[in-house]
């Protein structure tokens, strides 16, 4: 039998020879993994007629571990036991790069896909995970509280300056934002009332309605809102980070308490900073519905104060202010203990960061529907 | 393609005032194990992001297979990327992937394979990286200090590169684990025939599987050759460094 026409269509990567054997396998080009597809086309379409006997490399121009793991899938394929092959026509190098390809090939059964998850399994992990995730925080509430208890019994483990820090970075640094976002909702928010009070000519109104709705619900959520977007992400990602750092564990082993350095400046700076922050945010809601009332209704700024005295009783206005704190400490409780519990991976700090501030906002409006609820029973 | 595959020639960098490199050529032929050394601050680690095109020199010419990596067209970059392997001093694996598919995006991303070909030729890598195969399928912050690494060889090896770059290859690891990383670099370059390019601060490196030891000093090359030849240069840097070794082996036997 001729010698088949390699040289002249070395795109044909393999032929089949027949000989009393059985089918001789011959290679031939650049068995590469450039040319991996094609040379895989070319093995699948050889016809399995005859039993495999052997395989004649001598015309293979190059070949790489790609190139091996190829011929040698398909030996298998072809029921052929790649170690028991002779490659004796191969060139020494090609020879060598068999060898370390055989002494490293992949089990034969394919690689087994990854088991899907039913959705039934998925909700049970979600389950068992959210309820240790919230165990979790509960215990670090505890703790923090415990903390807490001891700083007051000895004040001198506050640490004031750490404090005054944190309070600058949550409280002070958030100011232009909660007071733009704050003005701009007093203004559509009057605008929307302004509507609807101008048909029945009850103008005045407005003034109510945006100074009870700031007072009690939208300055207290908004704020907490935008501080749990801010400072609880950043405490996750503060602390997370240290944690990698292994800070966390050098503050440890100098002798000191992450909780007194760490934890309570940042729980108490946000606990002291958010009435604050909903203090500015009812005044700046106001003054944004000041300006639209003024523009728009006909009604001048000093009628609108004098009927702001008459409107919101200071039970509302406290009412907002009490719920401030409740939220801080909760949004700081969630953000700090996220961080602390990083696991020691870059891309946890992301997931975890985010995971902070969904928690955080969820757990927001959670507490105030608890809140609504009190109220309405106290009748306050 | 007998000629070397790495050629440096008089490449200065400066940071600022500070020159770092002041003149620096040597060049590594194919199949050769060649590491780089010299003390901290001397460059090796700018060395060699300048030779796989991350930090430009501040003059002369890397030529990396035959381009000249800092006057190239982007597209002619692009391909000479293709043909090196890089593994960075912490492994640089993706975190979000899991081994498998660290070792999976280059195949992906370069060439146009059917996952039925490519997933074969992950597990080949990783086996051929050492690694046992059921480490595919765990994440990088799964593994311990070694095995990142050598996911991380098993990702530069996934296009067949010509020459593989290691940046500091022993560092963090245990001295038996960093033993057999050495003799994994060996077998990449006597078996594969892949040029294997190192910078490393780890005597045991040098004088168990290095070719060719270049030493780095003051901004120059200062030595070049075997780890026989280059010990006996005399320099106080490269006497101080040999010594530590000798120092040891002689109290060793001298307690013994």
């Amino acid at each position: 039998m001729a010698a088949p026409p390699l040289s002249a269509a070395p795109e044909r990567w393999v032929s089949l020879e027949t000989t009393a054997q059985g089918d001789v396998l011959r290679l031939a080009g650049h068995w590469r993994l450039s040319s991996l597809a094609s040379i895989e086309a070319g093995l699948s379409e050889l016809p399995a007629v005859r039993p495999l006997a052997g395989v004649d490399g001598a015309a293979l121009a190059s070949l790489d571990t790609a190139g091996a793991l190829t011929l040698l899938r398909h030996l298998r394929r072809r029921g052929l036991d790649p170690a028991g092959v002779d490659y004796g026509s191969f060139a020494d190098e090609h020879r060598r790069v068999v060898a370390v390809t055989l002494k490293r090939l992949p089990p034969a059964e394919a690689r087994a896909p990854r088991r899907a998850r039913n959705a039934l399994t998925a909700l049970g992990a979600w389950a068992s995970e959210l309820s240790v995730l919230l165990a979790g925080h509960l215990g670090f509430l505890g703790a923090v509280a415990a903390g807490l208890g001891a700083s007051l019994l000895s004040p001198r483990r506050l640490r004031l300056r750490e404090l005054a820090a944190q309070f600058r970075h949550t409280t002070l640094t958030a100011l232009p934002v909660v007071s733009l976002v704050t003005f701009l909702i007093g203004v559509v928010f009057a605008y929307l009332l302004g509507q609807q009070a101008q048909r029945y000519g009850a103008g005045i109104f407005v003034v109510d309605g945006v100074a009870l709705g700031m007072a009690r619900e939208f300055s207290p959520i908004i704020v907490a809102v935008i501080v749990a977007g801010r400072s609880g992400a950043a405490f996750t990602a503060q602390l997370g980070t240290m944690r990698l750092t292994e800070e966390t564990d050098a503050i440890r082993v100098l002798g000191l308490s992450p909780m007194d350095v760490l934890v309570l400046p940042r729980v108490l700076a946000l606990v002291a900073g958010l009435p604050l922050l909903v203090f500015a945010g009812n005044v700046m809601g106001n003054l944004g519905a000041m300006a639209m009332t003024a523009t728009n209704l006909g009604i001048p700024p000093p009628v609108y104060v004098e009927r702001l005295h008459i409107a919101l009783a200071p039970r509302h206005f406290i009412v907002g202010l009490v719920k401030a704190p409740v939220f801080a400490l909760f949004i700081a409780v969630i953000g700090i203990r996220m961080g602390m519990s990083v696991p020691r991976d870059t891309r946890a700090i992301g997931i975890s960061t985010t995971s902070t501030v969904v928690q955080g906002i969820v757990c927001v409006i959670l507490l105030d529907a608890f809140f609504a609820v009190l109220f309405q029973e106290l009748d306050i | 393609m007998d000629g070397p595959v790495i050629e440096v020639r008089d490449v200065h960098t400066r940071f600022g005032r500070e020159a770092v490199h002041r003149g620096v050529s040597f060049h590594v032929g194919r199949g050769e194990l060649v590491a780089l050394i010299g003390g901290s601050g001397t460059g090796k680690s700018v060395m060699l992001r300048e030779m796989i095109g991350l930090l430009r020199p501040s003059a002369g010419t890397l030529r990396v297979l035959g381009t000249d990596v800092w006057n190239c067209t982007p597209a002619q970059l692009r391909s000479l990327r293709r043909r090196i392997g890089v593994m960075f001093q912490d492994g640089a694996l993706f975190s979000s992937l899991d081994v498998a598919h660290n070792v999976a995006v280059p195949l992906f991303e370069n060439t146009r394979l059917p996952p039925e070909l490519v997933w074969p030729l992950v597990e080949l890598r990783i086996a051929l990286a050492g690694l046992p195969p059921e480490a595919g399928g765990k994440m990088p912050s799964e593994l311990s200090g070694g095995m990142r690494k050598r996911a991380a060889i098993a990702r530069a090896l996934a296009l067949e590169p010509e020459i593989l770059f290691l940046d500091e290859p022993g560092s963090g690891l245990d001295p038996v684990t960093a033993r057999a990383f050495d003799q994994l670099m060996r077998f990449l370059a006597s078996d594969l025939g892949i040029t294997v390019f190192l910078v490393t601060h780890d005597l045991d490196t040098l004088l168990g599987v290095a070719d060719r030891v270049i030493v780095l000093s003051q901004g120059r090359v200062l030595a070049d050759g075997p780890v026989a030849s280059v010990i006996g240069t005399d320099d106080p840097w490269v006497r101080a460094y040999f010594g530590a070794r000798t120092t040891i082996a002689a109290e060793a036997s001298h307690g013994a």
